[in-house]
């Protein structure tokens, strides 16, 4: 057997990233872990809390209501920017005029800074002064209190986020849309295949990957909902658009329970977890 | 989670990497906050001082971070605080005070004399702590008062902004109306934030509870103590100005301002609004200011919520003395009317209106003098240390009772205390 010659060059070559590993992710994880067993205010010592924190959150009712309302979000959310981001994506890779314009268009919202768009947004959900309630009330309609009313905050939120991300997802559907070879269409259309036909048997099973890998990422990106309600709503009312993620926040940067703000984040990254797992095993299994 | 903290991780290393150079011996650090009034301000006595001594005073505005209070934690962690710091909100003191971070100011020779004569007994009671020592000066204040806009006021035949809430209540009837007949109330008597943020509670609930119960406490003895008649007097009567549409259910932050725009009548603020709305008036608006509303019964005069912001002395500071020889330059009678003259905030001075020296800027500046008048009756926050949790649980309580009307102001405040009592450990329960 010969001996391995241990070599220093592959291990300098990698460092860079295993250091910023290390630093960046790997401590603040076990940092953060560690916390979870721990009364911390940032500024005064640690003080050792054993369960504490995690019997705390058991009991915590905003904990329940955070993790319903960003599921109620997702709920929402996930459909809308799906059947948003496909048909468009369908018809924007159908030969129309100014085909590239529509694209640059639907994407510019996706890189705008999120409290650019929430502040905009919040201007045309105004109960009273809105551009939205004043088009409701021009055409007879009642004003809706989209901000203002419990049942109408979160999907408010979510009507935002599709819009300003869907330009993302709309993008992925059409590198999808282009990899389906012609000739599938050509032989449904010798086929006598209608229009539908051809989308439902063609086009939807071809792009399988791409719609798993929406849901996918709408859902992770979904679970980490912040800006918008932070800046339009606080949270309320009464709670109804407090995400998880905001509530962490304000545990941790409001009140400085950075013990139990690490808690909250460590319970709901698994939960995370969980949640993906499980749709993985959907998708996959249906589709 | 993890991504919140690395900012603060990486400004505690950046503070650790830099800190120890840059500061000479027997320098010391000073930051201030980074508006550009503030920042002139200070500028211009810190070049007096250093003009003046050999212990040179460092100046710089607090670094850039998510807020101050993210920055000074940061700070005080890497052990790389300033020595002196101005412009901490009193709510946040207690906190600091107790980790252990703050000079005992108390013990320095002259202090408690020199702040007595500048701010009253009142103000010395109500910045020292519950260990009984003083971890703060009395800086500035910005007093809460109503807003109105004269020619409306004059409509419905009132020379100021309401002063009880029966007249409140009466004067929302009279101005708030549907002016388009579309069905929808366009002109309301005033506005306060409905979002549900802890300190957005100071400048509603709070101010007025200070005025009703003639500057009352929330948090005495480590419990709470505004289950009362006044705070429920307070409750019911911002209640009734939403329930019957005297105020408008929005978030401020939509639209133009509706205050200048004579959708709005009054608002309540600080002396901050004076040259904003001095800047953005349309041509002939007129505007006054007068104290918040009071109930129909209330005796004396009426305080409001101060809004003070304080300096303190960090004890990594090796000069406390030093540190508070310039301070005193600052807070001194001429240091106050520079605050004054250069940022618009008022020093926490008593007999302000009496003094020689402010008599020339009053007569410029008429538009203060209700604050200067008004600053003779201010009160700061409790000292206890989990202020922010408790306001933000009256903040929960409001929004329900107040905004939603979901419930009685009775049982919005006996919820409140409940939470409170829990969050104090003053009950084994968790529920």
């Amino acid at each position: 057997m010969t001996k391995r010659k241990f070599k220093i060059g592959p291990y300098l070559l990698v460092s860079p990233y295993v250091l910023f590993f290390l630093i960046f992710v790997a401590f603040p994880v076990l940092f953060s872990f560690y916390l979870t067993f721990h009364k911390w205010n940032v500024i005064s010592p640690m003080e050792y809390s054993g369960l504490y924190n995690y019997e705390k959150m058991l009991h915590d009712r905003l904990f329940y209501k955070s993790l319903i309302n960003t599921l109620y979000f997702l709920a929402i959310h996930i459909p809308l920017q799906l059947v948003f981001s496909l048909g468009i994506a369908v018809l924007l890779n159908t030969k129309i005029k100014f085909s590239s314009f529509f694209r640059a268009a639907f994407f510019l919202p996706f890189i705008v800074s999120g409290v650019v768009v929430t502040i905009m947004w919040q201007q045309l959900y105004g109960f009273n002064s809105g551009l939205i309630n004043r088009l409701l009330t021009d055409i007879g309609l009642d004003r809706i209190g989209w901000l203002t009313t419990e049942k109408m905050s979160m999907p408010s939120i979510a009507i935002m986020a599709t819009w300003k991300n869907v330009g993302l997802y709309i993008v992925l559907f059409l590198v999808g849309l282009q990899t389906i070879p012609k000739y599938y269409y050509e032989v449904a259309d010798l086929e006598g295949a209608t229009d539908w036909q051809k989308f439902k048997y063609i086009t939807l099973p071809a792009l399988n990957p791409t719609i798993f890998m929406v849901v996918i990422f709408s859902t992770i990106g979904g679970f980490s909902l912040f800006i918008e309600p932070y800046v339009m709503t606080g949270g309320g009312p009464l709670n109804s658009s407090l995400s998880s993620v905001l509530y962490i926040y304000k545990q941790a940067f409001d009140f400085y329970h950075m013990g139990y703000a690490a808690t909250l984040g460590f319970t709901f990254a698994i939960f995370i977890l969980l949640v993906i797992v499980l749709q993985k095993r959907f998708l996959e299994k249906n589709y | 989670m993890f991504r919140k903290l690395i900012p603060i991780l990486f400004v505690v290393f950046a503070f650790s990497a830099c800190s120890t150079d840059q500061k000479t011996k027997n320098e010391l650090t000073y930051w201030s906050s980074n508006n550009m009034q503030e920042i002139t301000f200070t500028r211009y006595f810190v070049k007096k001082w250093n003009d003046n001594h050999t212990n040179k005073i460092k100046f710089q505005p607090i670094p850039e971070g998510q807020s101050s209070e993210e920055v000074l934690m940061a700070a005080v962690v890497g052990k790389t605080t300033p020595d002196i710091y101005a412009n901490m909100w009193q709510g946040l003191v207690e906190m600091y005070a107790k980790s252990g971070v703050l000079v005992q100011l108390d013990t320095i020779k002259g202090f408690v004399d020199f702040i007595k004569k500048r701010s009253g007994e009142k103000v010395l009671k109500e910045i020292t702590s519950t260990d009984g020592h003083i971890y703060q000066i009395p800086w500035k204040i910005n007093p809460i008062m109503s807003v109105y806009n004269k020619k409306e006021m004059d409509k419905i035949g009132l020379q100021t902004a309401p002063k009880t809430y029966e007249a409140f209540l009466k004067a929302g009837k009279m101005f708030s109306k549907d002016t388009n007949n579309d069905g929808y109330i366009d002109q309301w008597i005033g506005n306060t934030s409905i979002k549900n943020i802890w300190y957005q509670r100071l400048f509603d609930f709070y101010s007025l509870y200070l005025a009703a119960s003639n500057g009352g406490h929330l948090i005495e003895n480590n419990k709470p103590v505004f289950n009362n008649k006044y705070a429920l007097e307070v409750l019911t009567f911002l209640q009734q100005l939403y329930k019957k549409q005297y105020f408008a259910k929005e978030n401020n932050a939509t639209g133009s301002d509706k205050f200048l725009g004579g959708q709005y009548a009054t608002k309540w603020t600080g002396p901050w609004d004076i040259s904003y709305t001095n800047k953005f008036k349309p041509k002939g608006f007129e505007f006054g200011y007068s104290p918040i509303p009071v109930p129909n019964s209330h005796q004396g005069p009426v305080y409001t919520y101060a809004d003070p912001k304080n300096i303190v002395i960090f004890n990594t500071c090796k000069n406390p003395l030093k540190a508070w020889a310039f301070i005193k330059t600052l807070i001194s009678e001429k240091g106050d009317l520079k605050l004054l003259s250069l940022t618009e905030q008022l020093p926490r001075r008593q007999k302000m209106e009496a003094s020689i020296l402010f008599q020339d800027y009053f007569k410029t500046h008429p538009k203060i003098v209700p604050f200067i008048k008004q600053s003779n009756y201010v009160y700061g926050t409790d000292n206890c240390e989990l202020m922010i949790e408790v306001l933000s649980i009256i903040s929960d309580e409001y929004e329900a009772s107040v905004v939603y009307n979901k419930k009685t102001p009775k049982a919005a405040l006996d919820a409140a205390e409940k939470a409170i009592n829990i969050l104090l450990g003053n009950f084994k329960t968790t529920n």
